[in-house]
């Protein structure tokens, strides 16, 4: 993970993993205000859904697992490619459709992959990676690798019915799948409540799939969770089902700013002020000593000064030649494998 | 040569691909024990085990999706999609997910699995088990269609299907598996996008898929008994298609018929006959008719379903006015 | 640096928002995250956040005023004085147009260039016969066209006021190419403008913010980005045959028309291309009919011609009424030089004409290829003719009734439809008032 911000050498190796993650929860966080400025600013076109808020769920999972550990993301993607290891420069060119892009800017936003690490990429499709995810599983079973998958979507993703199809064949092939519904409390303008009849981890638990519903501000209680399941799951235990309870600080996607007649700006304010995952994990590191207020405010200002010079190396990068539009529609197949004998 | 079914022929080819790469394994409804309804995968599962020839739930989506992720990760699933009809409940994970994932990556992702499945009528299955739906995947960039015309085309073409690295359907024509066709003993692979010449001749190009390649070469017979020499081509992938094959063809007989079992309506046959007048217009004679199924839902009755699909005795009754230079405009 | 404000963009589908109230004043300080201006946008209002600290400076924009989304409404400097540079406002002003482009096309009837020849896609102006803010009614000659060689009067096509004469005597304009337009009321500003000016004169396309002033790029662009219309293939005159076997046909030579003659049935295909070949070798004159023929006649009386012809001997010395009539012939072509072959009385003589007056008319080389041929059977028995295209257009004279008849016979290749009509229209009109011929 050479892209992540070297922090000093502390005494305990948990040191390290502690300041890693609130690494990586500002650089989602700065990464999220950036890409929010350059769609404000008319820089960046579409659509883009913001990860802000939601950090602590993508970087407490994704620090459970290695770069050979394969997740599939969603529409509000952005925070998992960054948890699982992606450079700024790749990602804001791609969002900039810049040919250095994770995806020569043929993704965008919403088709964010970084194979590299891991991440099979977002998907534009609510509830679209389920099947994806599951089948890394099961490629990964048949094939005796003793790889995990972690399919990330979101409450409204609950309501598609492919999630109850491969939960079902998860299941009985016991694959080595993490679900990771992240429950942000609205399925896009609605809420939550109002689309998702019971519970939705009784949803998993019918196909006698275990599940868990936790705190999805809580950084360590997400990680501490993921690492024991993604352990369950190199042995065999899998599948599993976790609820997250988090919150999205922005609207569905960037131009949803009025959005009173669903949720009321004294709620946002509550849960950005009393229940924000960096804060309260800022809090901690300072109260137990891992870092100091000023080690903080400097690793703070080196991200933010790390994404400016990535969004402006990304404003100043080239967009792909007009060749490629009809390049990478078929993959090549080596024509050798095609000759009898082969 | 020895003679075997366009079944034994499938079944031969997913055996040698399956001892050849351990990453490949079939994944469908009732495909292990039951070897499908039509017997095509039987004795697959006593070699590979339930491991590789995997039963699933009813679960259409679920199981595409899945072999979607398995094949973005490393393996060579085949699907088996128990009837060509079901393609309608699989179309986000085949279009939306298989078909998009190499270019939305910029080519880092490839999809590298086989949908296999079946097409046509006269099976009197009524309407949600008889259609022939091969032109919805072929309209959609990303996905290689391939139709095997019998035993000899279904095992070659399935061995190119699985080593390809791309999401690639092939539909098998349900009356044809206990169709016999010499079949060598020898390995071999049909190359994607190299059309067949089946039968030359110099009067009229009848390009027929599928199951209509058999009813081309019926009509060719009956035309060359009254003088008339008929071209039959097989185009055997319709993504890619070689359109160069067809071309030469028609330019040297000024004439053609495009014959197909999917829908006429905005189907492969105005595809075909639309390349054909757009790259041969001046070496045309006569106007490149359609010949697809009737724009109708497959009905039941057997008299009513033999009416929807072309027959060896009205494609000769076309290619006839065609040749006879009466001016036609097609019904 | 400063930071620059911009507005925001915050809806869907939206490009412009409206500033409700500024928070802040210019030279006021601001923290970051502090409210700076509330938007209107959607139907909803927001309140935008200063990206950084520091004093507003550099408002370009009011309360109240809409904005496009991306436009620099202000700035946070390091100090309350402005920093004087307002790049953005200065440079998406979208740039005024010129005069010439700004002044409106006004409404009224289309008066088009008409395709006249066969494979013609321009015609030259050669003279305008209204000006701006003429009356004008439909039958009147709006202008003269000149095309293939051949000059033509055109009518106005529709009554009232020229509002607007949109090319200049002089210019080539595009076949269907408005070139005027006549209004039903007199116009109060009538237009008068040249072809080159018309680049700017179509509504000036929405070009992106960042490109500066669209307006001239896509003026010298638009001349050669018109697509140049083709002249529809004369009606009527289609033979039915299959593309290869037109192409054939062309390669080796063959007229499909000849199989129209002979009666042959279409649609051709390539197997009646041998017939083709088999047939008799054509005249030289049944060869150039490549396309089957047209056929008019008119009536007039006979007097006119009479008494000028009576006129011409008496007053001028012009006894060879021949000639008159082999000149009125040649300059119903409208063209300047026109050779004319008179056939009368069992002889053909060849006239040349250089200019529209009779003295124009001079007999030429009997070798010189003809433009037209006129049968003079005023004499004779005949009271109709249809002999069917020659090698060039045949103007007939026939004694019908009182009067005379006159005929025009040609292929579609030699004249068009429209040409061949003002050909017979225009002599008609010369032999029965010929005084016209004069003026």
């Amino acid at each position: 993970m050479t892209s992540k911000t070297k922090t000093k050498t502390k005494t305990s190796p948990n040191t390290d993993d502690y300041l890693r993650m609130y690494t990586q929860m500002v650089r989602i966080r700065t990464f999220e205000d950036n890409a929010n400025q350059l769609y404000l600013a008319g820089k960046m076109q579409g659509l883009t859904h913001m990860y802000s808020g939601e950090e602590a769920v993508a970087v407490g999972i994704c620090e459970a697992l290695t770069d050979n550990d394969r997740i599939t993301s969603t529409h509000r993607g952005h925070g998992h490619c960054v948890a699982k290891g992606a450079n700024y420069k790749e990602m804001f060119c791609e969002l900039l459709g810049k040919q250095e892009g994770y995806c020569r800017g043929k993704g965008g936003s919403m088709h964010i992959a970084d194979q590299s690490h891991g991440n099979l990429g977002a998907n534009a499709i609510v509830g679209g990676s389920m099947g994806i995810a599951t089948g890394s599983a099961l490629r990964a079973k048949l094939l005796g690798q003793d790889d995990v998958t972690v399919c990330f979507f979101g409450d409204g993703a609950t309501a598609q019915g492919l999630l109850y199809e491969v939960m079902n064949m998860a299941a009985l092939w016991k694959l080595p799948v993490i679900y990771a519904c992240e429950n942000n409390g609205y399925s896009e303008y609605t809420k939550t409540e109002e689309i998702a009849a019971g519970s939705i981890t009784a949803r998993a638990e019918a196909f006698g799939i275990e599940a868990f519903s936790i705190d999805g501000q809580d950084v360590l209680g997400v990680n501490e969770l993921s690492k024991k399941l993604v352990a369950r799951c190199r042995n065999n235990e899998g599948p599993f089902f976790v609820e997250l309870m988090t919150y999205r600080y922005h609207g569905h996607h960037v131009g949803d700013i009025n959005r009173e007649y669903y949720r009321s700006k004294k709620e946002e304010a509550d849960w950005k002020e009393n229940r924000d995952p960096i804060i309260r994990f800022r809090g901690w590191l300072v109260e137990q000593g891992i870092a100091t207020e000023e080690e903080i405010e400097t690793l703070n200002e080196q991200i933010k000064q790390d994404a400016k010079e990535a969004v402006a190396y990304a404003e100043a990068a080239a967009y792909p030649d007009v060749a490629e539009v009809d390049m990478h529609v078929y993959a090549e197949t080596d024509p050798a494998t095609l000759q009898a004998g082969n | 040569m020895r003679e075997i079914t366009l079944s034994q022929a499938v079944n031969e080819a997913l055996a040698e691909e399956m001892r050849h790469d351990p990453t490949t394994f079939i994944l469908g409804e009732d495909v292990a024990e039951a070897g499908t309804p039509f017997k095509v995968l039987s004795g697959l599962v006593e070699e590979f085990g339930t491991d590789r020839v995997i039963d699933t739930p009813i679960s259409e989506p679920g199981f595409v999706g899945i072999a979607v992720g398995a094949a973005l990760t490393g393996a060579r699933p085949i699907v088996d999609l128990m009837f060509g009809d079901f393609i309608y409940l699989v179309m986000d994970q085949l279009c939306n997910q298989a078909a998009k994932q190499q270019y939305m990556s910029g080519g880092k992702l490839s999809v590298p699995m086989v949908l296999r499945t079946n097409l046509g009528a006269t099976r009197r299955s009524g309407a949600q088990h008889s259609q022939s739906l091969h032109v919805l995947v072929a309209h959609i960039p990303g996905l290689k269609v391939a139709l095997p015309s019998s035993a000899y085309e279904a095992k070659g073409l399935m061995k190119t299907a699985i080593r390809d690295n791309n999401p690639v359907v092939i539909i098998e024509d349900k009356l044809m598996y206990q169709d016999k066709a010499p079949v060598p003993e020898d390995e071999y692979l049909i190359p994607f996008g190299e059309a067949n010449i089946k039968r030359e001749g110099s009067d009229i190009t009848l390009i027929g898929t599928s199951s209509m390649v058999q009813v081309a070469e019926a009509a060719a017979r009956i035309l060359e008994s009254e003088g008339i020499s008929a071209e039959v081509i097989d185009p055997r992938t319709i993504v890619p298609l070689d359109e160069e094959t067809l071309l030469k063809s028609v330019r040297k007989t000024s004439r053609a018929i495009v014959i197909d079992e999917g829908h006429q309506n905005y189907g492969i046959t105005g595809e075909i006959a639309s390349r054909l007048n757009e790259k041969a217009f001046y070496y045309l004679d006569a106007p490149v008719l359609r010949m697809g199924a009737m724009d109708v839902p497959v009905p039941f009755s057997p008299v009513l379903e033999d009416l929807t699909v072309p027959t060896p005795e009205r494609v000769a009754e076309n290619a006839r006015r065609l040749c006879a230079g009466e001016m036609i405009h097609a019904a | 640096m400063p930071l620059d404000v911009i507005m925001p963009a915050l809806g869907m589908a939206q490009d412009t928002g409206v500033i409700l109230t500024w928070h802040k004043s210019p030279g006021d300080p601001v923290s970051e995250g502090e409210a700076l201006f509330e938007v209107e946008t959607d139907k909803a209002a927001m309140e935008v956040e200063a990206q950084g600290s520091g004093f507003l400076t550099d408002v370009t924009a009011t309360a109240g005023e809409e904005v496009p989304v991306g436009r620099v409404v202000a700035r946070i400097s390091e100090t309350p004085e402005e920093t004087g540079t307002t790049p953005d406002i200065a440079q998406e002003k979208p740039t005024e147009p010129d005069d010439q482009t700004s002044s409106a096309i006004p409404e009224g009837e289309q008066v088009i260039m008409p395709a006249l020849g066969m494979a013609q896609d321009a015609g030259l102006i050669v003279a305008w016969r209204k000006s701006p803010g003429d009356p004008v009614t439909a039958g009147e000659i709006l202008f003269e066209v000149e095309t293939d060689k051949s000059i033509v009067e055109v009518d106005a096509g529709h009554d009232g006021f020229i509002a607007a004469l949109l090319a200049e005597a002089g210019e080539e304009a595009p076949v269907g190419d408005v070139i005027a337009i006549i209004s039903s009321k007199k116009p109060e500003a009538p237009v008068r403008r040249s072809l080159k000016a018309r680049g700017t004169a179509t509504p000036a396309e929405a070009a992106p913010a960042a490109e500066p002033a669209p307006a001239k790029k896509s003026a010298s662009k638009a001349p050669e980005s018109r697509p140049t219309q083709q002249a529809a293939p004369a009606m009527g005159g289609r033979i039915l045959a299959s593309p290869k076997a037109r192409r054939l046909a062309l390669e080796r030579g063959l007229d499909l028309a000849r199989l129209v003659e002979q009666g042959y049935p279409q649609p051709y295909h390539v197997k009646d291309l041998e017939v083709l070949e088999s047939l008799p070798k054509a005249t030289a004159s049944q060869l150039s009919t490549a396309a089957p023929g047209r056929y008019l006649s008119a009536e007039v009386t006979a007097d006119g011609f009479g008494e000028f012809a009576v006129w011409a001997a008496k007053e001028a010395g012009l006894t060879d009424a021949g000639s008159l009539l082999a000149a009125f012939a040649g300059s119903s072509l409208g063209r300047k030089d026109a050779i004319v072959a008179l056939e009368a009385f069992g002889k053909t003589r060849i006239f040349a004409m250089h200019g529209r007056r009779l003295s124009d008319l001079a007999e030429a080389e009997p070798e010189a290829a003809p433009d037209l041929r006129l049968r003079d059977l005023r004499f004779g028995r005949l009271s109709t003719i249809q002999a069917g295209p020659e090698d060039t257009p045949v103007l007939s004279v026939l004694t019908s009734g009182a009067g005379l008849k006159l005929t025009l016979e040609c292929s579609a290749e030699q004249l068009d439809a429209s040409a061949a009509i003002t050909l017979l229209s225009d002599f008609a009109g010369r032999m029965e008032q010929p005084l016209r011929h004069l003026l």
